[in-house]
């Protein structure tokens, strides 16, 4: 990551911490709707790239505030939710690993049981293949210039994969928390309530599916790989 | 594990360029067979496809000019190899020898070898199978009890392989063996790479459920081979071997081997499918989509000189869950009969049949997850 995206989420991570309680006041004031503006316009002159790391510390830290909206417009708010839901479940992730290696029954901790491991590996399969998707649709929009008609296969993609992630993630995160993991005062539902949300918002599962499924049909069989290596070699010679 | 980032895929040169050059060249060089050896092709053994493939360049392409290698970057091999498997191409004569074995011997074999195999290799000639797993050493590897001992006239080999994929084809197998007299485990392991001609070697057939044979038992019987058959340092075969699953589990064959079943699926659909056929076909290109971005980003850290193996082994779980699950969902949907005879029912069974194999070669669905818990932190 680069220099100056680091300290972009330095500057996420401190400002969302204040907004967890203050609300949206702190993230416009710090100019987080000017992420994506140019900066021959006065903004910060950001790209996809930039929006998908913000907005994955986002999912993380202040989930219910309204940051994706602010940030980017109404047709790439399906690109923006993948970027918060990658975030959320990487948490989740992280609050689990956390658990299963401080919680002991039977005289060990819960991580040392197989079962408990294979459930895990999992989950963590369902949250890198996320995160690649939000990553793999950050490097397209950033390439066709934030333009999502262009990068419709993608979001598509992107956002369906995430979608199907959502329950396996949560089933998993919440099994292996026991009861604790059910509680106001824990903070893993902070993370799995916005998940199952995201879900359904900005086009469930069937609503991609079969959106790209005619897409792909249109290709035909063949065609299929031919357009999917095609763009994405497209954006290896833009960047 | 945390904070995984995509490792770039930014191969040199003109990518749309060498794609391009490659569809071409397939579409001149029509592998024989039907539509069945396109399904899981890296199985598919055609040793003259292997040689012309190996002619036209695109066979041992990372490999230094002066061994009859291409001297090219290892992600321009990558875009090769996916565009050989999308097309269902039949690579299985060389597939192990251009993947690990040809690696492995310019990174660890001695002069003497690299000249001795690698200019076979990319040629598209000489192939290679590995002797690794043995009757009481499957998932547990390191419970490897064929030995190996240092005489003045070379290595005396004796034991026995199993699962061997390719050995009734292969002239080489690179075998781990227990070099070291009384020891345990993981110490004590050597590889060596042996002319599987030399006196003493028996291979045998199994048969596999779809009636097809792949693999073999290995019989080593007082084998000799000559000092220089050791590969890389005495005692060092565990790393070695580990090094090179890293190049065997994070390929795109591990989401693209099925692809020819969802070609047909969708010539079968038509432009205009329904919404049970449109959902299907959506779900399974969306995670062929996000497969691909973590195959690519894998061989791009594998590239950079970085250690994938958890990569590598979310690539290979999910992928074979990916390429398990599409058979299973497409014979949910379609109504084709058993014995059909059109590409679709005869893809489709053929993929029933194989697929069990695929959470099992390569290291278990078991393994792998283990593998990832270690990397999440949790062994």
């Amino acid at each position: 990551m680069s220099a100056a995206r680091d300290m972009l989420c330095a500057t996420a991570r401190a400002v969302f911490a204040d907004a967890a309680t203050a609300g949206m006041g702190p993230i416009e004031g710090a100019g987080f709707g000017l992420l994506l503006v140019a900066e021959d316009q006065d903004g910060f002159g950001g790209d996809w790239g930039d929006v998908n790391a913000v907005l994955q510390i986002a999912g993380v830290m202040v989930p219910d505030l309204a940051v994706a909206e602010l940030i980017a417009g109404q047709a790439l708010q399906p690109a923006a939710t993948v970027s918060l839901m990658a975030g959320a479940m990487g948490q989740a992730l992280a609050l689990s690993i956390e658990h299963v290696n401080m919680r002991q029954q039977f005289g060990r901790p819960l991580g040392k049981f197989q079962a408990v491991q294979q459930s895990l590996a999992v989950m963590a399969c369902e949250v890198r293949a996320v995160e690649a998707a939000a990553a793999a649709l950050a490097a397209r929009l950033d390439a066709v210039n934030l333009d999502p008609l262009a990068a419709d296969f993608e979001i598509a993609a992107a956002k369906l994969r995430a979608n199907r992630a959502v329950g396996v993630v949560t089933a998993i995160a919440h099994q292996v928390h026991g009861a604790i993991g059910f509680t106001k005062d824990y903070d893993l539902h902070r993370v799995t309530i916005p998940l199952m949300r995201w879900r359904g918002a900005h086009g469930n599962d069937t609503y991609w599916a079969q959106r790209l499924g005619r897409q792909a049909a249109g290709f035909g069989g063949r065609g299929l790989w031919a357009m999917m290596t095609e763009r994405s070699d497209v954006h290896r010679r833009a960047e | 594990m945390q904070g995984f980032a995509l490792y770039p895929f930014d191969p040199p040169g003109d990518i749309a360029a060498l794609r391009a050059d490659l569809r071409r060249w397939l579409a001149d060089n029509q592998p024989r067979g039907d539509v069945v050896a396109r399904a899981n092709c890296w199985a598919s053994f055609d040793p003259d496809f292997s040689r012309a493939l190996g002619a036209a360049g695109y066979i041992g392409m990372t490999l230094p000019a002066r061994y009859g290698g291409g001297d090219r970057h290892p992600l321009e091999r990558y875009v090769v190899i996916e565009e050989l498997l999308a097309a269902g191409a039949p690579v299985g004569a060389h597939w192990i020898a251009d993947r690990q074995t040809g690696p492995l011997i310019l990174r660890y074999g001695s002069e003497d070898q690299r000249q001795r195999y690698l200019p076979g290799i990319a040629a598209g000639e000489l192939y290679a199978c590995i002797g690794l797993s043995e009757p009481g050493a499957g998932s547990d590897l390191a419970a490897v009890r064929t030995t190996a001992r240092e005489t003045a006239e070379g290595w005396r080999i004796n034991g026995q392989k199993i699962w061997t994929t390719g050995a009734h084809f292969s002239h080489i197998m690179l075998a781990l063996v227990r070099s070291e007299e009384d020891s345990e485990r993981n110490a004590g392991l050597s590889q060596l790479l042996i002319d599987l001609d030399t006196p003493g070697i028996t291979v045998h057939p199994i048969i596999d459920m779809a009636g097809h044979h792949d693999f073999n038992e290995v019989f080593f019987d007082d084998v000799l081979v000559p000092n220089g058959a050791l590969v890389g340092e005495r005692g060092q075969g565990w790393k070695q071997v580990t090094a090179e699953l890293g190049l065997e589990r994070s390929g795109p064959e591990r989401y693209l081997s099925s692809h020819a079943l969802l070609v047909a699926l969708v010539d079968a659909a038509g432009p205009d499918p329904d919404g049970e056929m449109a959902t299907l076909i959506g779900e399974l290109a969306a995670e062929m989509w996000t497969l691909r971005q973590l195959s690519m980003s894998t061989a791009a850290k594998l590239a950079a000189g970085d250690d994938p193996m958890v990569e590598a082994s979310v690539v290979k779980e999910l992928g074979n869950a990916f390429e398990q699950d599409m058979p299973r969902r497409v014979q949910a949907i379609v109504d084709c009969g058993w014995d059909d005879p059109d590409d679709l029912a005869k893809l489709l069974r053929a993929l029933l049949v194989a697929s069990p194999s695929f959470s099992l070669r390569g290291g278990t669905r078991e393994v792998i997850r283990g593998i990832i818990a270690r990397g999440l932190g949790l062994r």
